[in-house]
C-alpha cells in the first residue's frame, strides 16, 4: 500500500518533469567522467549555479535549514548518545550488515548500466560477505580478497540512460538530491532493498532509517560543524560539493567487459 | 693510431657530455611530484603525532606548527586567483595582495581542520598524474577503518611542486569556495566579500585562542 502510494508520487513528480528532464539532459548526460582538476577549465568554467538547474533554491534553502536544525537540535544528539554507548567497530559492522544487504540493490542496477564485470564483483561481495563475513557484519570480500565495494544506484542507471538530473532538490532528513536521484533512491529502497521489503509497516521502515542514519552518522560526527563553520554559503557550498562528490563516486574506467 | 686516440678522447668528451647531462636535464625535466609530497606530509604527520605536542592544551602550538610547514607548500597566491575567478583581474596589486593574506589565513584552518581530527592516521600515496607544469597526487588518510581521499593540485614553480588545491573525497576546495564567492560577488559586491572573509577568519582564529574543540569520535573503545 505504501510502496503504491510512493509509486504513484514518483510518478506524480516524474511526469511534469519530463520535460524538463528532457531538456537537461543535454547539459548533465553522461557529459562528466572525472573532473579534471589539472585542466584550468575546471576552475574557470561556468558556475555550477548556471549549470545545474535550481529553481526551487528559495524552497531548498527553507529545507535545508530545517534538515540543519534537525541535524544540530535531534540526529546529532541522538548519534552522540549512541556513539557512547555502542563502540566503534561495532558501529562499523552494523554499517557493514546494510550495505550487504543492499548488494542485490547494486547488482541490479550494474547489470541495467550493462557494467557486468561490476556485477560479478558485487555478487562476488555479497556471497563472500554474507558467509565469511558473518550475514555482512564484516567486510571480508574488501579484507581478505581485495574486492573493493562498487557503488551503484537506481539515479546512476537512469543517468545512463540518459535521462538528466532535472531539478536539484533538497530533502527533509534526507538532504541533497535531485529529482532524477530521489526517483531512483524511491525506487531502490521501496521496491528492491530487503530491509524496506520485509514489512508494509511506515513505522517500521521509518525506524530502519532512522536506526540506519544515525549508526552512519556515529562514524562522522562532528565533521558536519567543522565544515560548516569555514563556510560563507553553506547552501551553495553543499550543493556544490553534492555534485562534485557524485561525479567522483560514480567515475569509472571504462573496462572491455563493459559495453556502453 | 692518432685516430685512435682522438676517437678515444671524442668518446671520452661525449661520455662527460652524457654524464653533466643527467643533471641537466634532470633540472629541465619536472621533479617527481610524490617523492615531494611525501617528505611535506611525513612532517604533518609527524607534527599531529608528536607526543609532545598531544593534549588541548598543546592545540595552538601543534596547529601553529603545521601552519608554518604548510604555508612552505602551498600556493596561496595561486588559490586565491582561481578562487575569485575574473573579479581578481580588476583588483589591484594591494588589494590582490590583501586577498591573498586573508585567504591563506582561512585555507589554514580549513586545511588543518580536515587532518588534524585523525592523529592515529597514515597517509598511503595512491597516484601520480603529471601534465606539463600541473600534477596530480592522491593520497588516501587512513584512520582505522576511515579512508579518506585527499588529492593535492600542484604547480611547478621553478623546482617545487607547490598546491593550489585540494579535493577532498572529490570535492575541490577551491572550486567549492569558488561558487559560494560567486554568490556573493554575484548579490553583492567585492567590499561585502572581503568583509565576510574578514569576519570568518577573525571567528577562526578566535576560537582557535579557546581550547580546540574536543575529540568526539572515541577511540578509546576501539
Amino acid at each position: 500500500m505504501i510502496r503504491r502510494a510512493a509509486f504513484l508520487l514518483v510518478i506524480i513528480f516524474f511526469i511534469p518533469g519530463a520535460t524538463v528532464l528532457s531538456q537537461a539532459t543535454a547539459v548533465f548526460g553522461r557529459s562528466g567522467g572525472q573532473a579534471d582538476f589539472l585542466s584550468d577549465e575546471f576552475y574557470s568554467a561556468e558556475a555550477e549555479s548556471e549549470l545545474f538547474n535550481d529553481p526551487l533554491e528559495p524552497m531548498n534553502r527553507v529545507m535545508f535549514t530545517f534538515n540543519d536544525r534537525v541535524y544540530i537540535w535531534v540526529m546529532e544528539p541522538v548519534a552522540t548518545l549512541y556513539s557512547e554507548v555502542v563502540p566503534w567497530d561495532i558501529r562499523g559492522c552494523i554499517n557493514s550488515f546494510f550495505r550487504n544487504l543492499e548488494e542485490p540493490v547494486r547488482f541490479i542496477n550494474t547489470l541495467l548500466q550493462g557494467r557486468f564485470s561490476d556485477s560479478v564483483k558485487i555478487l562476488e561481495r555479497f556471497v563472500i560477505n554474507s558467509t565469511l563475513g558473518v550475514y555482512g557484519f564484516a567486510d571480508a570480500a574488501g579484507r581478505e580478497f581485495g574486492i573493493n565495494p562498487v557503488h551503484a544506484s537506481m539515479g546512476e542507471t537512469l543517468e545512463s540512460w540518459g535521462i538528466g538530473d532535472g531539478l536539484y532538490l533538497v530533502i527533509p532528513l534526507y538532504g541533497a538530491s535531485t529529482l532524477r536521484e530521489i526517483t531512483g533512491t524511491v525506487v531502490d529502497s521501496l521496491e528492491m532493498t530487503p530491509y524496506y521489503t520485509w514489512t508494509d509497516d511506515l513505522a517500521v521502515n521509518g525506524a530502519i532509517f532512522a536506526g540506519k542514519k544515525t549508526n552512519d552518522l556515529s562514524l562522522h560526527l562532528g565533521q558536519y560543524e567543522e565544515w560548516k563553520q569555514l563556510l560563507f554559503d553553506p547552501y551553495i557550498s553543499f550543493r556544490n560539493a553534492y555534485f562534485q562528490y557524485r561525479r567522483q563516486v560514480r567515475y569509472r574506467p571504462v573496462t572491455d567487459d563493459d559495453f556502453r | 693510431m692518432d685516430r685512435g686516440i682522438f676517437s678515444v678522447m671524442i668518446l671520452a668528451a661525449g661520455m662527460m657530455f652524457f654524464i653533466g647531462v643527467p643533471g641537466s636535464t634532470s633540472a629541465a625535466q619536472p621533479p617527481d611530484p610524490t617523492e615531494q609530497m611525501r617528505p611535506f606530509v611525513d612532517r604533518i604527520v609527524a607534527i599531529l603525532t608528536d607526543p609532545d605536542l598531544q593534549g588541548e592544551e598543546k592545540c595552538i602550538k601543534r596547529r601553529e606548527k603545521v601552519m608554518e610547514v604548510a604555508s612552505e607548500r602551498f600556493d596561496f597566491h595561486e588559490m586565491s586567483k582561481r578562487v575569485l575567478g575574473r573579479t581578481w583581474n580588476t583588483l589591484d596589486k594591494d588589494d590582490q595582495d590583501y586577498f591573498v593574506s586573508l585567504f591563506k589565513r582561512l585555507l589554514e584552518h580549513a586545511y588543518i581542520g580536515k587532518i588534524e581530527d585523525y592523529s592515529e592516521q597514515k597517509v598511503v600515496f595512491r597516484d601520480q598524474r603529471v601534465r606539463g607544469d600541473r600534477a596530480q597526487v592522491d593520497t588516501d588518510i587512513v584512520d582505522q577503518d576511515l579512508v579518506i581521499a585527499v588529492s593535492y593540485i600542484m604547480l611547478l614553480e621553478g623546482d617545487m611542486w607547490k598546491v593550489y588545491d585540494i579535493v577532498v573525497e572529490g570535492v575541490s576546495l577551491v572550486r567549492n569556495y569558488m561558487e559560494q564567492f560567486k554568490e556573493i560577488l554575484r548579490k553583492e559586491s567585492y567590499a561585502s566579500l572581503l568583509k565576510q572573509v574578514e569576519d570568518k577568519v577573525t571567528e577562526l582564529e578566535q576560537s582557535i585562542g579557546k581550547p580546540c574543540p574536543v575529540e568526539i569520535r572515541d577511540k578509546a573503545d576501539a
